[in-house]
């Protein structure tokens, strides 16, 4: 093990902990004392098979999510509109389902789904690379702004032509259990969602480190120049790298639809996007690293869930929990690179010494 | 017609004050890319003085200074600890809407109707007010637009016609030169984030107190992101800002005029996302930006 990897995970987890530690101070205003409530908290998550399950029914979509980021991370664009490519995903992912459920048989219903969602997302994410690569517009800006569209959308869309039979909540009709995605454990919600989640991430790390078109996209993110000099072309980069971006987190909704909820509703996962966005910085956007980092931020979830139902703390503490830990964790670069910095010199005075 | 222009204007405002915020930080090279947890918070900072003291002006100093406080997070993160400055931001909205919530229930509960404070009065100017079809517009308006008539020409003037205003720019473009030159880029920019967080403070108490009086964790809903975007739209200036703002403003009356009313030609939806729509349009369509040249680099001595 390297050192710089030592660090990494060392000041990483020291900066979660007192990310927990500092988010436990405003149990104090509740007149609870936080060590007891995240004892609570870690033993009714360990206690029951169910619950233990559920953390990894959250890490599967969260998993997508930071991919999403972390990938577009790579080649030093910035796509923080997951959210609403989740929303896309999703919006597709019910709607060819309640299509397909009745004409084809389950598997094949659920690969035509699965493939109408990445190119959906593919295509979203399409239009924000390609207003980078050839207008030079933002792409955070534009990512960001998609969010919105994609949510008034999926709202219209629920209001509307999605509507359930019963007309009374704006929300669709559950699915055939044909197109549910299957369950790994019995009894508990866990579903195949999440090992597929798992098999996208290292194909990603292979994409990344493994192949020529990963090793262009990670040279145009660390040296745009050089890239240029090199022969790449860094806008059909920018392009491909937004199209899987947006395919990965169009797929969280896919399998949040078709795994967990069996139906889209208002309101639908509102902050899987941003905490993807936080733990790809947890992982430092590396695709391994981040299906650790999102098994942290499911427990946490999940956590927080357990801790409203049984002590009745507010679920804002999650965000609180969440907000925390990135922020120590990016100050926590900081210090990794003050360590580096002070090794590279001890390294220079060796040097010179002999 | 003269109250969807007030409305329009009065709608502006917030989008004015955080837009500019964001034009001074990020002349200086800093994107305050927690203005939607600054405005969140001023939001609720606002209310939250306004209903407890009964006054505004307390109301108001609680937004400024959690819109500081906020801000100060971000800038000590992004100007002294050099770290990314869009991952922080990130980071810094998730906590915000987190604390905003976990305190309002901690102070108030659950209560079983929305609390509420009266909105900041409309201040008639003697006179202008009463100036045909453009009294009612420009002069029957809230303190805050008022601060807005002027924040512009202040701006202004402060970033193109001072050697303050010369350090900030210059900052923004070739820190190296200005640190040569034995001004601190780090303070600087630290000062500018400050000033952005003060500013964008005010500017999301303008939703809760200086509009609906109550709030609501979703009563910003994207809006500091809107004025993230004018900043960009407005290539940085003042002037360009003050156009954005009122195409946003009146693009959002609209959107209030459509929903009550409802032609039925267009489905509500369509109004809610249009600011948004037209952010992206302009966003691509813009061309020739004079995006400051360090915008986004942290600064370090030793490189």
């Amino acid at each position: 093990m390297n050192s710089k990897f030592r660090d990494l995970l060392f000041i990483n987890a020291l900066a979660v902990l007192m990310g927990l530690m500092v988010s436990g101070i405003v149990l104090l205003f509740l007149g609870e004392n936080p060590f007891y409530v995240y004892a609570t908290m870690v033993q009714s998550i360990t206690s029951d098979r169910y619950i233990m399950a559920e953390i990894f029914v959250k890490t599967a979509p969260l998993i997508l999510t930071s991919l999403a980021f972390g990938f577009a991370f790579q080649a030093n664009l910035f796509n923080i509109g997951a959210q609403g490519q989740f929303y896309v995903g999703a919006l597709i992912a019910v709607s060819s389902s309640l299509f397909l459920q009745d004409k084809l048989p389950g598997v094949i219903a659920l690969v035509v789904v699965f493939l109408l969602t990445l190119l959906g997302g593919g295509l979203w994410g399409a239009f924000i690379g390609y207003a980078k690569a050839k207008y030079q517009a933002s792409e955070f800006l534009v990512s960001m702004m998609s969010t919105y569209v994609a949510l008034a959308f999926m709202n219209y869309f629920l209001r509307t032509f999605l509507l359930e039979t019963k007309g009374e909540y704006p929300q669709t009709d559950p699915l055939n259990p044909s197109v549910w995605l299957g369950i790994l454990v019995p009894n508990t919600r866990l579903h195949v969602g999440f090992i597929l989640s798992i098999l996208i991430a290292v194909g990603i790390y292979v994409l990344l480190f493994k192949t020529a078109l990963g090793y262009r996209i990670r040279v145009v993110g660390h040296n745009a120049d050089a890239a240029k000099m090199a022969g790449i072309n860094e806008k059909k980069i920018m392009v491909i790298t937004f199209v899987i971006s947006g395919a990965l987190a169009a797929l969280a909704g896919f399998i949040e639809v078709n795994g967990v909820q069996h139906m889209l509703v208002q309101r639908f996962s509102p902050g899987v996007g941003a905490a993807g966005i936080g733990i790809a910085i947890l992982a430092n956007a590396h695709p391994i690293g981040i299906i650790f980092a999102s098994i942290l931020f499911g427990a946490l979830q999940v956590g927080g869930v357990m801790l409203g139902q049984t002590m009745g703390i507010p679920s804002s503490f999650v965000e609180i929990m969440q907000g925390s830990v990135m922020i120590f964790v990016i100050a926590s670069y900081f210090v990794r690179e003050q360590l580096e910095k002070r090794r590279e010199k001890r390294k220079l005075k060796k040097v010179v010494a002999a | 017609m003269t109250s969807f222009l007030a409305r329009a204007l009065m709608l502006s405002t917030p989008l004015l004050f955080g837009a500019t915020a964001e034009v001074f930080a990020q002349r200086s090279g800093v994107m305050i890319t927690a203005i939607e947890g600054v405005f969140v918070m001023g939001a609720w900072a606002g209310f939250v003085g306004s209903y407890l003291s009964g006054s505004h002006l307390v109301g108001l100093l609680f937004a400024m200074l959690a819109g500081l406080l906020t801000a100060a997070l971000h800038g000590w993160i992004c100007v002294y600890l050099g770290q990314q400055q869009v991952v922080t931001g990130t980071a810094i909205n998730i906590l915000a809407l987190g604390v905003v919530a976990f305190f309002h229930r901690v102070i108030f509960g659950v209560p079983i109707s929305p609390l509420q404070v009266v909105p900041l009065a409309k201040i008639d100017i003697p006179l202008l007010s009463s100036i045909p079809f453009l009294g009612p517009i420009f002069f029957q308006q809230n303190i805050l637009t008022y601060l807005m008539y002027l924040m512009v020409p202040v701006a202004f003037f402060i970033l193109f016609r001072t050697s303050i205003g010369l350090s900030i720019r210059s900052t923004g473009e070739n820190p190296e030169a200005v640190d040569v030159a034995g001004i601190n880029v780090k303070r600087i920019r630290f000062s500018m984030v400050l000033l952005a967080g003060l500013v964008g403070g005010l500017a999301g108490s303008f939703y809760s107190i200086g509009y609906l009086g109550m709030f609501t964790t979703n009563i910003i809903g994207g809006r500091g992101w809107i004025a993230f975007a004018i900043c960009f739209l407005g290539n940085w200036n003042p002037i360009g800002v003050l156009i954005g703002t009122l195409v946003f403003g009146l693009a959002e009356a609209v959107a209030i005029l459509m929903q009550s009313s409802g032609t039925g030609l267009f489905p509500n939806e369509f109004f809610i996302a249009l600011p948004y729509i037209i952010t992206i349009i302009l966003t691509i369509t813009r061309k020739s930006f004079n995006v400051p040249a360090s915008l986004g680099i942290p600064y370090n001595k030793e490189n």
